[in-house]
């Protein structure tokens, strides 16, 4: 179970790598770094996640040694990371959006005015 | 304090500083230039030609074109000749040195890029096209220079450092020090190639022939000097005799330097002693070095100037970054592995 | 002022820049409340960090302040953390510093343009985040910041989005960007699970000990995150284009301070997270690495004709000699390189503002279209040629000062070590540095002298608020370059001193004694020699050089050196007419990227192989990320 997530989240990853590097289409480049983004959140989730832990909802005299519980750090960090993928996503669109407007083409073999 | 004080001033302008540098300098221009004729079979001209010309310089009229930068213009050409001077004080006479612990030989390779900047800002701000020319194989010679330099420097750095026990040595006093007490550097197997490298830096750093691409006379009308004339011109003049001296001078205290223990054990072996002696070596000194001078400029430049022609510029690129390099990176391999 | 509120000191520095930047958005309308809010804001971070330098750098204090309070428990930190020691506050103080200037700068830079608010508030945000990167004490933050600041960079290279190539260069920055954000990510929450904390200093303590396949590979993927922020080779094409578009202010920051917060990462991370530097492998890594960006930049920057794209190239070959000089793991080997890194914040600051300033007055920065400014803009080129001095390792300025460092702790630790591999990074050091001066040579001819083109005839001096900016810059590279005893001794020496005390590192955020417990082997620390091999006083020099200079002009004044009776040929009535008869004056300009072509020639083939690498497609530079990754993380697989 566990280890299918951890798969899954590098197949994520990598699929992610592939679309950017292969794919000459800026709307696929932008959909490449969003799956690559959603392979790292199931990773942080993979990694606090203990099966069969409960919430991490406790007082500190309910705390003990024996408590099992699903560490609450990586949700934590997840939703920072989601936020950020999010606001990655809007912005490349935003300049998708503009690049076609002055270019007249989402082909990034087009889009290459700056380079040597 | 003030005797302090005097004694650094009259360094500066006297001996090793200004006037030394003037006289000899000029004095090295002129034997060369004798030297040269003399190879070609021609009479040449008086060996004082260079004092003449400069003071025949000095009383031209100086005209700013209308495309200069006129404060640019006027003070480059002083930069780089105040530049040069302060450089020679920090190469040590034999066992005398003006200012020893101001700089060593790192800091000198690029003290020796001053003078070559003040030419090359300076012909840029006559805004003239041959300068343009001239000012881009300028700073493509002294790239050609750069890299057998710096090789040659480390090799010596490394040599004497192994030899001393430091590790290594850029201090240009530690280094003569060294070969005053042990013999000179020259003799090592490993510091011949370097020796031989050096030699052959020494015409392209004063810009002279085969190198002197960037002051072609009959095709860029000597570039970078094309707008100038009178006393600027004058002092450009006088900074190029200046480096003959500088770079000559350098060659005998990186790589001779042992001929001033040979001078002293001379002076001592006549049973002189106190101020007497001091004052006698002191004088010897500076005899040597500029018979030294005389002799590497007659070799390094005057014969190589003779029988050579003009070599275009990224020929000597390559030249320099093949050739010299190469003799330095054998040299410096050689002192590395403790030969 | 008592250790209590000097605690506070570095969150506040951090949040007046957030706080400004909120503010810009409410109340920025008004043009002068904007920039007060803005001046206020830049100037009040930078003087938290000034009150620091006391008790951090001379008492060699390290401040640790926990958010709410929330110090460890139990041994395990659990709370988000600031950490000051003196590295973080050298690199604070230079960041605050920059910032401020630049700041002063946009004011009047930024006046011609539309959506003046919102270029304040990502440039607040911009020095915010790489402020809070370099303070912070927990790696998810840093991981923050480092969106923070590429978030605010991409905005602001596009910020002028009708620019040719604004939008591309702010796309291809934020793909590559992305990757090392994520790498960094991965790495981080990789390194959390073995270890279960973000806090700096424990995991610098628990992680040394238990490396696993996974801390190896996380180690690959945080030094590849922070490779992209500092732009080090592969990433160098994302610098130029970002640099070439962005507003020269932006651009000073970019170069100066958001690649400093790359190299900071590294330090934090292959130094204290890892203690990995007394590896041979780790320093060749390092050094290797810096000796490729410092020539391939500079060969790349050879090429250009561009003057911002050329600067981009030349900040990441003077980010190469940092590295290189960080990775040598000796005491002076760091101290150097972290003096390099002030002095390239300084200069290369200085020269991307008179960039702008040629921008602001011309409207191009075309090398091959401008020429003989130097009539028109004085003092624009006056600080221009310091900042090329400085940049091009000419004494005294401070790139030399710093350089020269350089040369002597590669060539030691080469010495030391008996290995080849570190003298070749001393001549490739000392070579990139002559070629840096050919290609500043290029643009002084290009842009300031040569001919005037007749379209700028009209082109006047920038207005005062942009050349005090440069002036300040200017006076910093050459007290930086004059004064080298007292910078080692005041700031980069405690810097690298914290550098190799990873153990006092611990022991003040976690308390007295937990390095000791937790950690198997304390790491050494080596023998601290900041004793170089050479002598080099820039203060006798420059004043032989004074003396030699005044008598020098005194002669010459008295041979009537400066006796200009004639200006211009035009002018003249008829007396040169010989020479002159007929002829008009032309207007001819030796190209820029004609200029070296001696040397150019000679490497043709390599000129000619870099420029089809460099394709400009951003599939390419996405490539090259991930083949760096793959080999970062087999490298690193192999030999941590």
């Amino acid at each position: 179970m566990i280890l299918l997530n951890y798969i899954a989240s590098f197949f994520l990853i990598v699929l992610g790598l592939y679309c950017i590097v292969v794919k000459y289409n800026l709307v696929k480049t932008v959909i490449g770094l969003s799956i690559m983004d959603y392979g790292v959140n199931l990773l942080i989730i993979t990694i606090g996640f203990n099966p069969g832990g409960t919430a991490p909802i406790f007082t500190w005299g309910e705390l003990n040694p024996e408590s099992f519980f699903v560490d609450p750090i990586p949700q934590a960090l997840t939703l920072t990371s989601i936020v950020i993928g999010a606001c990655v996503t809007a912005m490349s669109l935003a300049l998708v959006m503009k690049l076609e407007e002055q270019y007249n083409t989402i082909d990034t073999r087009e889009i290459r005015r700056l380079r040597g | 304090m003030i005797i302090d004080a005097l004694k650094y001033l009259a360094y500066v302008l006297v001996f090793p500083g200004f006037l030394f540098c003037f006289l000899t300098g000029l004095l090295l221009c002129g034997i060369d230039r004798k030297l040269v004729a003399r190879m070609q079979k021609r009479v040449g001209p008086p060996i004082l030609q260079p004092f003449y010309d400069f003071f025949k310089l000095c009383g031209k009229e100086t005209i700013v074109p209308a495309a200069a930068n006129r404060t640019v213009f006027l003070i480059a050409p002083l930069v780089g000749l105040a530049g040069l001077v302060v450089l020679q004080l920090f190469i040590p006479v034999f066992s005398f040195s003006a200012f020893s612990n101001v700089a060593d030989v790192i800091v000198i390779l690029y003290l020796l890029l001053i003078p070559a900047l003040s030419i090359i800002i300076g012909g840029a701000s006559t805004g003239s096209p041959y300068a343009g020319v001239g000012l881009s194989r300028e700073m493509v010679t002294v790239l050609s220079c750069e890299l057998p330099l710096v090789l040659v420097l480390l090799a010596v750095g490394k040599k004497v450092g192994a030899a001393t026990g430091t590790g290594l040595c850029f201090s240009l006093t530690e280094i003569v020090r060294y070969q005053m007490a042990n013999g000179s550097l020259l003799w090592r197997l490993s510091m011949i190639p370097a020796a031989v490298a050096f030699l052959l830096v020494i015409p392209g750093e004063t810009g002279s022939h085969p190198f002197d691409a960037a002051e072609a006379e009959t095709e860029i009308c000597e570039g970078m000097l094309a707008e100038y004339s009178g006393a600027p011109l004058g002092v450009y003049k006088l900074s190029h005799a200046v480096k003959l001296l500088t770079m000559t001078s350098l060659f005998v205290m990186l790589f001779l330097g042992g001929i001033g223990g040979r001078l002293e054990a001379l002076v001592y072996a006549l049973g002189l002693t106190g101020g007497a002696a001091g004052a006698l070596v002191m004088l010897l000194s500076v005899l040597v070095l500029f018979l030294l001078c005389v002799l590497l400029t007659a070799v390094a430049i005057s014969l190589v100037h003779a029988v050579t022609a003009r070599l275009k510029i990224e020929q000597i690129f390559k030249y320099y970054w093949t050739v010299v390099a190469a003799l330095a990176l054998l040299s410096l391999a050689l002192a590395w592995y403790g030969l | 002022m008592n250790m209590l509120s000097l605690q506070h000191f570095p969150i506040y520095s951090i949040m007046v820049l957030f706080l400004g930047a909120f503010l810009i958005v409410m109340f920025g309308r008004n043009k002068v409340v904007r920039h007060a809010i803005a001046l206020l804001a830049t100037f009040a971070s930078f003087f938290f960090m000034a009150a620091l330098f006391r008790p951090v750098m001379l008492e060699g204090e390290t401040i640790a302040y926990w958010m709410g309070g929330r110090v460890p428990a139990g041994g395990y930190a659990i709370g988000i953390a600031l950490e000051v020691d003196a590295l973080s506050l050298f690199f604070g103080l230079l960041v605050s510093c920059v910032v401020f200037i630049a700041c002063i700068y946009s004011i009047q830079y930024m006046s011609h343009d539309d959506n003046v608010p919102q270029y304040y508030t990502l440039f607040l945000m911009l020095a915010g985040g790489v402020m809070g990167l370099v303070l912070s004490g927990d790696l998810f933050n840093m991981f923050i910041m480092v969106e923070i600041l590429t978030f605010a960079a991409v905005a602001l290279t596009a910020f002028r989005n009708t620019a040719n190539g604004a939008l591309e260069a702010a796309f291809k920055y934020l793909v590559v960007g992305c990757i090392g954000s994520t790498c960094i990510l991965a790495g981080t929450i990789m390194l959390y699970a073995q270890v279960h904390t973000l806090n700096l200093a424990q995991m610098s303590a628990l992680i040394p000990g238990n490396l696993s396949t996974a801390t190896k590979a996380a180690f690959a993927l945080l030094f590849i995150g922070f490779c992209t922020k500092a732009f080090l080779v592969p990433f160098h094409p994302l610098a130029a284009d970002a640099h070439g578009a962005a507003p020269a202010s932006i651009s000073v920051l970019i170069s100066g301070v958001l690649t400093k917060s790359g190299i900071y990462g590294l330090i934090r991370l292959s130094y204290f997270l890892f203690q990995s530097m007394a590896l041979g492998t780790m320093q060749f890594w390092l050094v290797f690495l810096g000796s490729v960006s410092m020539f391939v930049c500079v060969t790349m920057a050879l090429a250009q004709h561009d003057f911002k794209r050329l600067l981009a190239f030349h900040s990441i070959s003077q980010i190469g000699y940092v590295l290189a000089a960080v990775g040598l793991c000796t005491a002076f080997g760091v101290s150097s390189g972290l003096y390099h890194a002030m002095n390239h914040t300084l200069f290369k600051g200085l020269l991307f503002l008179a960039a702008g300033a040629v921008l602001h007055e011309t409207g191009t920065t075309d090398l091959d279209k401008l020429g003989g400014l130097s009539k028109k803009m004085p003092h624009t080129t006056v600080l221009f040629l310091v900042g090329a001095f400085s940049i091009s390792g000419i004494p005294p300025f401070n790139g030399f000062a710093s350089k020269w460092m350089i040369y002597q702790a590669t060539y030691q630790k080469a010495v030391e070590t008996g290995n080849i591999g570190f003298l070749l990074v001393t001549i490739c050091a000392l070579v990139t540095s002559t070629l840096t001066l050919a290609s500043f040579v290029k643009v002084t001819q290009s842009v300031f002298f040569g001919q005037l083109p007749k379209e700028y005839e009209n082109v006047k001096e920038v207005p005062f608020g942009m050349r005090l900016a440069m002036g300040i810059l200017a006076l910093m590279c050459l007290a930086g370059g004059l004064f080298p005893d007292a910078v080692t001794r005041y700031l980069t020496e405690p810097a690298a001193r914290a550098v190799f005390s990873v153990t006092a590192y611990i022991n003040s955020m976690m308390g007295q004694g937990y390095a000791q417990s937790a950690m198997a082997v304390q790491p050494a620390v080596p023998e601290m020699s900041f004793a170089s091999a050479g002598v080099w006083s820039p203060i006798s020099w420059l004043c032989l050089l004074m003396i030699a200079l005044l008598a020098v002009t005194i002669v010459a004044i008295a041979g009537k050196y400066d006796r200009v009776s004639v200006r211009t040929p035009e002018s003249l009535s008829g007396k040169y007419d010989l020479f002159y008869g007929g002829e008009e004056t032309v207007y001819s300009q030796v190209g820029g990227d004609d200029l070296f072509w001696g040397f150019k020639h000679n490497w043709r083939h390599y000129f000619r192989f870099m420029h089809e690498l460099h394709s400009g497609v951003v599939n390419d530079y996405a490539l090259w990320a991930v083949v760096a990754l793959a080999l970062a993380v087999v490298y690193a697989l192999i030999v941590l």
